[in-house]
């Protein structure tokens, strides 16, 4: 909201004397930070910061009483001549709940003096330009001013009756802006015998507007209940400076007010006459009392605060108060609305004497700490141990167009379940069944800027279409490409193989035999759900078990075997064999090189086989290991395989 | 020793000894003196031999004297140079199998974890020792624990298509707009059990999503870590002092916080919460706008309604929340020009602002 410094000295003179940033700090200090501040036209207008809950706030006469509270400041009275209620000159019938209380006045415009300067100057602080329309630019002021939206119609246009009720299915308006609005019955009006004029405390409507041949003028200061306001403005999409006031709560005192103020100014500007003033409706009943306990004060300010200096502070916010021993009751002003429970009267009398001066101090542990779940451990222990294996942590959006989605989704996994219906755009759609699409996408991405090798991995959720709703589960993905190694005098260059990414996935402890996708030339991936990952050891030290301490037997045998043979069956052959004869003794056996040569025979390719033994209870001697080779060997050449010579 | 016993060849031989060991560079040189002088045929040691054996008697003591004492200058000057020249040999030998140790060692290959998953575990570590645990919730969240179970109204704006994303096919499921849902849903979980726990505090770090275009300060998915905590009697003071200390924690000792009132509908009374500007320290600079303070996190009492809502009483328990948006935290201390940095994921972005832990 803008804030001309010169409009809110004349509200409060108490702040004329302090600077810029004094007033700026003031004011953050009571809630309402400064955004930025600007001169324009040789003013400096302030852009003040005002929350949701303070219509009371949103003129410069709200914030001067909030500063004047603060600083145990008077505020003058508004300059106002009291108009004289009269007769009704015309219906105005209140048939809504939603405007209890409808200040009018009609009067005859006389030569059109102009918008005086100060004025102009002041609107234009406010960024709008004086329409040199007395009534218009009379109402936007007061607006600006003191937070009272008001409107005027033209009389000569208005059929019969004003009217307040709600909208009748079929009706419409043209509003001020040319927009024709189609109404329901939720849109309170405001009507004559013809049908809709404006739309209540939102805008006026077209066909009433006051222009410069008006002659007449019905004004039109009101109240209006908040939620109704904001409901229209956001479902026609019309935010006024009205509305945005009406929806945020205004002072309803202030309706009678406002009339009187904007018919002095239509006197004062454009010779105006009255010809009547009158008030339908009457203010709303002020709320109940709110009885603020002092120890519930007590306890949120942290330290004991005197009922008499509460009550002195709700005092100067402009709160009725009646009191008992420890229990004040205060019914709030009537602008303040806002104020609904005893944890609200706490905050202002906090805000009263500053934020800054409550203590600081650490809550005690009442109870045990929780340890850290499992799952955030899990998470956090593989992000550690893949950046320290040279791995790089991606976060992308969980969102993605459907045909990037479909590429890794599974034919259980129906997009429909898993998409937004108000997306940012079709690339923004779906939520993802799978990462790799996000990580392929950033692995060309970095593979484009040049990396030689890219190194990606995230842990994130994937999400599945269920008949309850979408349900989401973490996964880690995985993406190596380009090439690795070459960098240095001890390994060479060789581009990044299947093998590579599964021995990453069983050094995390993946269970079982991971699919390792291509996702592009030289890209590849794996996705693992976390659930079949090993959890967060428990344990830091595990149950002991006795280690051998006999030296371990190494033998290689170097095997012929076919092109096509599977390397994982003639492990589980020469294994069993090995069990059969060596029992425990026998550790495990790898496969060491893999070389393949036009000097061996056709559709062959020799395995380097290393075979481990160690005994738990002697030194084991060569001649009994030999023994075992040739029962191992003799499993092997069952497959097909020959010992090379 | 009289020099008349000895011949001049033998005393020329002795003069010119210290010269030729030094001359000696390696230890062939060195063997071909030593032959010279004390070898088995031929020698200088030989030839005085033969002289002892045909000198006049009443002579040969005192010449055997000489003699032996010129061997023994001998044999202790080629030992002393023998073992010069071996140790030079072996210092030759190892630097000619060794590396240049100049040469750079091959570093293992390193990744990086991201800043922003850094800075959410940095935060848990800091919470930790006050006996915060973390809380996780879902994404994909109900009105009712996004929205209602916070006490937000029904007609607010952030209800509003404009605002949070929709699934299609399930109405009044959404994305979660903030990870409050996670305090919901903690809640009232622990509620039954609450008077056993002795209350209960935790951070919920996570991922939302509010209907925001992509631009250099905007992503329509972001990170916030959630804190709260319940118990007996606790008071603004108590959300001071918890934020003051993991403020400083945080960014170092010089970081005093300072509470402005705002508004959550959550939270009563709602602060705004300023630390002193982490770069200049309070001196004024561009990520501060110059006041000296940069706005880090929002917080509160927990409002009565809140904890109504997940069954727990507000006469006997109340509480504090916060939150922290991360990316608006990680870019303001690291002064990162654009949000979308880190969604883009460049591996040498990640690498110089993620690191290792």
């Amino acid at each position: 909201m803008l804030i001309e410094r010169r409009a809110l000295n004349a509200e409060l003179s108490a702040i004329n004397d302090l600077g810029t940033v004094e007033l700026c700090e003031l004011l953050a200090s009571l809630g309402f930070p400064v955004d930025a501040v600007e001169e324009r036209d040789g003013q400096v207008v302030l852009d003040v910061d005002v929350t949701a809950n303070r219509g009371d706030a949103l003129s410069h006469r709200g914030l001067a009483r909030d500063l004047a509270a603060r600083l145990d400041a008077v505020q003058a009275p508004i300059p106002r001549q009291i108009l004289p209620e009269g007769a009704m000159l015309f219906p105005v019938r209140l048939e809504a709940a939603a405007c209890p209380l409808y200040a009018t006045a009609i009067m005859e415009l006389g030569l059109n003096t102009g918008t005086p300067a100060e004025v102009v100057s002041f609107l234009a602080s406010m960024g709008s330009n004086a329409k040199q329309l007395p009534a218009v630019d009379a109402s936007n002021e007061l607006l600006h001013r003191y937070g009272h939206p008001t409107h005027a119609f033209d009389a000569d246009t208005v059929k019969g009756a004003l009217i307040v009720r709600w909208a009748m299915a079929g009706e419409s308006l043209v509003t001020l802006d040319g927009v024709e609005r189609k109404l329901t019955s939720a849109d309170l009006l405001i009507a004559d015998e013809g049908g809709p004029i404006a739309l209540a405390g939102v805008m006026g409507g077209e066909v009433t507007k006051v222009t410069a041949a008006t002659r007449h003028v019905i004004l039109e200061s009101a109240y209006f209940d908040p939620r109704v306001v904001r409901r229209m403005a956001h479902r026609h999409g019309l935010h006024s400076d009205a509305s945005y006031r009406f929806g945020r709560g205004v002072d309803p005192a202030m309706a009678p007010i406002a009339r009187d103020l904007l018919a002095a100014r239509l006197q004062a500007w454009a010779g105006a006459t009255l010809k009547g003033a009158w008030t339908a409706g009457a203010l709303p009943s002020p709320s109940a009392a709110i009885f603020l306990a002092g120890p519930t004060l007590d306890r949120i300010a942290g330290e004991g605060i005197h009922m008499e200096e509460a009550a002195l502070l709700l005092g100067r916010l402009g709160c009725a108060m009646q009191r008992d021993v420890s229990t004040l009751g205060v019914v709030p002003p009537t602008w303040r609305h806002d104020l609904l429970i005893e944890e609200d009267l706490a905050e202002e009398v906090l805000r009263m004497r500053g934020f800054e001066r409550i203590g600081s101090a650490l809550p005690p542990l009442e109870g045990p700490p929780h340890p850290l779940s499992p799952g955030y451990l899990q998470g956090r222990d593989l992000a550690r141990r893949l950046a320290h294996a040279g791995f790089h942590q991606t976060v992308t959006l969980g969102f993605m167009s459907p045909e990037a989605d479909a590429a890794f989704a599974k034919v259980d996994n129906p997009a429909a379940g898993r998409t937004l219906g108000n997306p940012l755009g079709q690339e923004y759609s779906v939520m993802r069944a799978s990462l790799l699409a996000s990580l392929k996408a950033t692995g060309e991405l970095n593979l484009r800027q040049g990396a030689k090798e890219v190194k990606l991995f995230e842990i994130a959720p994937v999400y599945q279409s269920t008949p309850e709703g979408p349900a989401e589960r973490q996964v880690l993905a995985i993406v190596w490409a380009g090439s690795m190694g070459g960098d240095n005098y001890l390994t060479k260059a060789r581009p990044v193989q299947a093998a590579d990414l599964l021995g990453v996935a069983q050094d995390l402890g993946a269970e079982g035999l991971q699919e390792v996708q291509q996702l592009a030339e030289g890209m590849l991936a794996l996705e693992i759900p976390l659930s079949l990952l090993p959890a967060h050891a428990e344990r830091i030290i595990p149950v002991f078990k006795p280690f051998r301490r006999y030296p371990v037997v190494e033998r290689d045998l170097s095997l012929l075997v076919d092109l096509g043979q599977s390397y994982r069956s003639l492990e589980m052959a020469m294994s069993s064999a090995a069990v059969e004869v060596a029992g425990e003794a026998f550790l495990g056996l790898g496969c060491v090189d893999v070389f393949r040569h036009k000097s061996l025979p056709a559709g062959r390719q020799a395995w380097l086989v290393r075979l481990r033994f160690q005994a738990s209870n002697r030194t084991l001697t060569s001649e009994e290991v030999d023994g075992w080779l040739d029962v191992v060997l003799r499993g092997a050449k069952a497959l097909g395989a020959e010992l090379r010579g | 020793m009289d020099p008349n016993l000895l011949p001049p060849e033998i005393l020329d031989a002795e003069r010119g000894f210290p010269q030729a060991l030094e001359a000696c560079t390696d230890l062939d040189a060195l063997m071909r003196v030593k032959g010279l002088y004390t070898g088995r045929d031929d020698s200088h040691a030989v030839r005085m031999m033969e002289l002892l054996k045909v000198a006049p008697k009443e002579q040969k003591r005192a010449l055997g004297a000489a003699i032996n004492g010129l061997k023994n200058l001998w044999e202790e000057g080629l030992k002393a140079r023998q073992g010069e020249l071996e140790t030079a040999r072996r210092q030759a030998n190892s630097l000619a199998t060794s590396w240049d140790p100049d040469l750079p060692p091959p570093l293992p290959t390193r990744g990086a974890l991201h800043p922003l998953n850094r800075l959410m575990d940095r935060l848990i570590d800091i919470f930790r020792p006050l006996g915060y645990h973390v809380e996780e919730g879902p994404e994909a969240e109900s009105e009712a624990n996004n929205f209602d179970g916070l006490n937000i109204p029904e007609d607010h704006p952030a209800r509003g298509s404009a605002d949070t994303f929709y699934f299609s096919a399930h109405k009044g499921r959404l994305l979660r707009t903030h990870t409050s849902p996670v305090q919901v849903r903690v809640l009232q979980r622990v509620a039954p059990d609450i008077e056993r726990l002795g209350g209960i505090r935790f951070l919920a770090p996570g991922r939302v999503y509010r209907k925001d275009e992509i631009d250099p300060t905007h992503s329509p998915m972001f990170h916030q870590v959630e804190g709260m905590l319940v118990g007996h009697d606790i008071g603004m003071q108590h959300l001071k002092g918890t934020l003051a200390y993991a403020m400083k924690a945080l960014f170092g000792p010089g970081a005093d916080v300072r509470f402005r009132p705002s508004y959550f509908p959550f939270v009563e009374p709602g602060c705004e919460v300023d630390v002193r500007c982490p770069l200049c320290g309070g001196s004024g600079c561009r990520v501060c706008k110059g006041s000296g303070w940069v706005e880090i996190l929002g917080a509160g009492l927990i409002h009565p309604n809140v904890l109504t809502f997940a069954g727990l009483d507000p006469k006997i328990w109340s509480g504090f929340a916060f939150g922290m948006g991360v990316e608006r935290t990680a870019m303001m201390v690291s002064q990162t020009p654009d949000l979308r940095l880190f969604f883009e994921n460049d591996q040498r972005f990640l690498m110089t602002m993620g690191g290792l832990d």
